[in-house]
């Protein structure tokens, strides 16, 4: 295709990139299923190992766990649970295969310390992802967190409010969560493509099976 | 063939101070003085004071004039002789036989340890790298016998030979006054002109007992390896509780990191000889009066070696204020148990992941407080506040998987909710229990959508609805 000249040069400066499904570059491996089909195929192929992702909720338990239940329930997941709004429940998270020797669950009310204790567990080989639940989480801590996430590999979920103001933050993905009938998810920031609309996602299979409403 | 090693610490009580303190404080001149007949003069100094001029023997007057800046404390043997005890169980890491010579030295018996270190040069070698991790000034000499060891290093003509030719020449040059006899048993040997302890020796025994008197020839015979009084050998304590004196009142636990740097790496090597770990140490803060601060650490996982009792104990005391300033610092290890051996090959991963997980427990629970780390349970009882929950963490596996449906979050409180904003989708399932304590439950219990539907889990009893749980 060709482009305008000076198009071109910016796309020759490598100031200007076309969008495009998948980098050559990066490589089918790096992903980590999420265990929800129409999520990965937006995603590229899941959770991006090294990353730290915002789950952005209406209204707290509208599915946000369900959604990562999957990753939790695989028999090598060990996560970190950072100030969790109510109690996990055991016996239920036990009926869903999840390891519970394997979830640590850390309550702090001190900010800075609750973010420490993520970014300590992030740069420990002991764990594999981190979920914090924060009111509004600044640019600053993103960062420090995003980069602990990719030296060592992991996974960080950062579950929050939706965030009224579009500031920007070093998140690698950013989905907004709404309920209505069944969860979807809009894509706010996605790496290697554009935001995308609304889809829903079938996360109630991990969820009492509801009835119809009559 | 030399079978003993000596090991004499000239300066130890100063250096043992100072070596729990930060080394830039070492710059400062510093000497410990004691009453000697009347007057009082140095009897340690530290390399500072000795290159202003600061001879051991000086009047203390004589040493204060010529270095103003000189600082000055008391000499105290009994402390001296702790010291020494310490050392010893240090260096019992590497050699077997210690025989403690309170207050300034250490004679081991080196026959035991030539196959295990490889010969003679191997042994000395090991010791020397062990003292090296102390900043003390220290003497080492070799002997036939452990006087003939003894004499050397604590005068300073030291030998370290194999050959007992050369402690033989070593001794035989000895001047008479580093002899270790009785002041009065030296006057008489150098009136008659005996100014070396080769010149002694050199006397027919008989001779010399007829002259001098019997000790003198039990002295010869000890010299000679012939006699050997019998020795007590250092055990090491199966406890450690170990204290050390401050020069100098400490206002932050900042500035007790020095000290406590030293004491750990005590424990390091107490519970290596024991090939120990220990999951718990307490520290305690001395004050000049009232009671000592007392910081219990707990360790999620058993530890041993110096660097991580140190790193997990900062972070303890980072929470910790003090009150007063601090005049001693001691450290009690508790309920050191055996290594748990790990297995190598085959299944080693996941062990190791345990292990670090176990230690990043530990780092958590440091620095915010034991209770804020948890794990999750799920006990026997029907009543759902009890069949799950939280609790400080615990590094068993539960392996129980539930065969119900229950929520994946728990409110800490039942909150009362209007029935009419929630559309029943699943139930009831009747839960009633706990009749046999306080705690009984009469609940039924349903699963409801409420008006952003979303999955909660709700009952009711006697007092009306209430929701629980959410499935979220």
């Amino acid at each position: 295709m060709a482009y305008p000249a000076q198009v071109e040069a910016l796309v020759q400066k490598g100031w200007l990139w076309q969008g495009q499904e998948l980098p050559a570059h990066k490589a089918e491996q790096q992903f980590l299923s999420s265990g929800w089909a129409e999520l990965d195929a937006r995603l590229g192929g899941g959770w991006l190992q090294g990353s730290v992702n915002e789950l952005q909720v209406q209204q707290p338990f509208i599915g946000e766990l369900a959604l990562l239940l999957p990753l939790l329930a695989k028999p090598q997941t060990t996560a970190l649970w950072v100030n969790p709004p109510v109690q996990p429940y055991a016996p239920g998270l036990s009926y869903q295969h999840l390891e519970l020797h394997q979830q640590v669950v850390v309550q702090e009310p001190d900010e800075k310390l609750a973010l420490w204790a993520a970014e300590q567990a992030l740069q420990s080989n002991a764990i594999d992802a981190v979920l914090l639940w924060h009111a509004s989480l600044s640019a600053t801590a993103v960062r420090r967190l995003q980069q602990a996430a990719e030296a060592q590999q992991k996974l960080a979920f950062v579950i929050t409010p939706w965030q009224q103001q579009e500031e920007a933050r070093a998140y690698v993905t950013r989905l907004q969560l709404e309920r209505a009938d069944s969860l979807s998810i809009r894509i706010l920031k996605r790496r290697f493509g554009w935001p995308l609309p609304a889809f829903p996602c079938g996360v109630d299979s991990r969820l009492p099976r509801r009835r119809r409403a009559l | 063939m030399n079978a003993w090693l000596y090991l004499h610490f000239p300066h130890l009580l100063l250096d043992y101070q100072l070596a729990l303190q930060p080394p830039e404080l070492s710059a400062v001149p510093r000497a410990l003085t004691q009453n000697h007949a009347a007057r009082r003069s140095v009897v340690q100094a530290n390399s500072a004071a000795l290159q202003q001029g600061v001879e051991v023997g000086m009047a203390e007057v004589l040493a204060s004039t010529l270095v103003p800046e000189l600082k000055l404390h008391d000499y105290d043997a009994k402390r001296e002789s702790t010291m020494l005890t310490q050392l010893a169980q240090v260096l019992y890491q590497d050699m077997a036989q210690i025989v403690l010579y309170p207050p300034q030295g250490l004679l081991f018996e080196v026959q035991s340890l030539l196959r295990l270190h490889q010969g003679f040069a191997g042994v000395v070698t090991r010791m020397q790298a062990r003292l090296q991790q102390w900043p003390l000034r220290y003497v080492l000499s070799s002997g036939y016998s452990p006087l003939s060891a003894k004499l050397l290093a604590a005068s300073g003509y030291a030998v370290l030979s194999d050959e007992t030719a050369d402690v033989k020449a070593a001794i035989n040059k000895l001047p008479i006054e580093y002899s270790g006899l009785p002041p009065a048993q030296i006057e008489k040997l150098r009136d008659v002109g005996l100014l070396t302890l080769g010149a002694v020796l050199q006397l027919p025994r008989a001779e010399l007992g007829a002259r001098f008197g019997r000790a003198i020839t039990t002295y010869v015979a000890e010299l000679a390896g012939e006699l050997l009084p019998p020795q007590h050998f250092y055990h090491p304590p199966d406890r450690f509780d170990q204290q050390v004196e401050l020069n100098t009142e400490v206002h932050s636990w900042t500035q007790l990191l020095f000290p406590l740097k030293r004491l750990l790496q005590q424990v390091e090597s107490f519970l290596e000889i024991h090939q120990w770990s220990t999951r718990a140490l307490v520290i305690r803060a001395h004050h000049r009066s009232g009671p000592a601060t007392q910081v219990p650490i707990q360790f999620a996982h058993a530890v041993w070696q110096q660097r991580d009792l140190l790193s997990l104990s900062q972070l303890h005391l980072e929470r910790q204020k003090l009150k007063q300033p601090v005049l001693a610092l001691s450290v009690r290890v508790q309920r050191p148990e055996p290594r748990q051996a790990q297995e190598q090959a085959m299944f080693a991963a996941p062990q190791a992941q345990t292990d670090s997980l176990n230690a990043l427990v530990s780092r958590l629970q440091a620095r915010l407080g034991e209770s804020k780390v948890q794990s999750l349970h799920v006990h026997d009882d029907w009543r759902p506040e009890y069949q799950g929950g939280l609790k400080p963490w615990q590094a068993k596996p539960t392996t129980t998987t539930l065969s119900l449906q229950r929520p994946y979050w728990l409110l800490p409180e039942a909150q009362p909710i209007e029935r009419q904003q929630w559309q029943l989708q699943w139930g009831p399932e009747r839960i009633v229990s706990g009749w046999w304590n306080a705690d009984t439950v009469t609940r039924d219990y349903y699963i409801a959508l409420d008006k952003w539907q979303r999955q909660g889990w709700i009952y009711q009893n006697d007092k009306g609805w209430f929701l629980h749980g959410w499935f979220s």
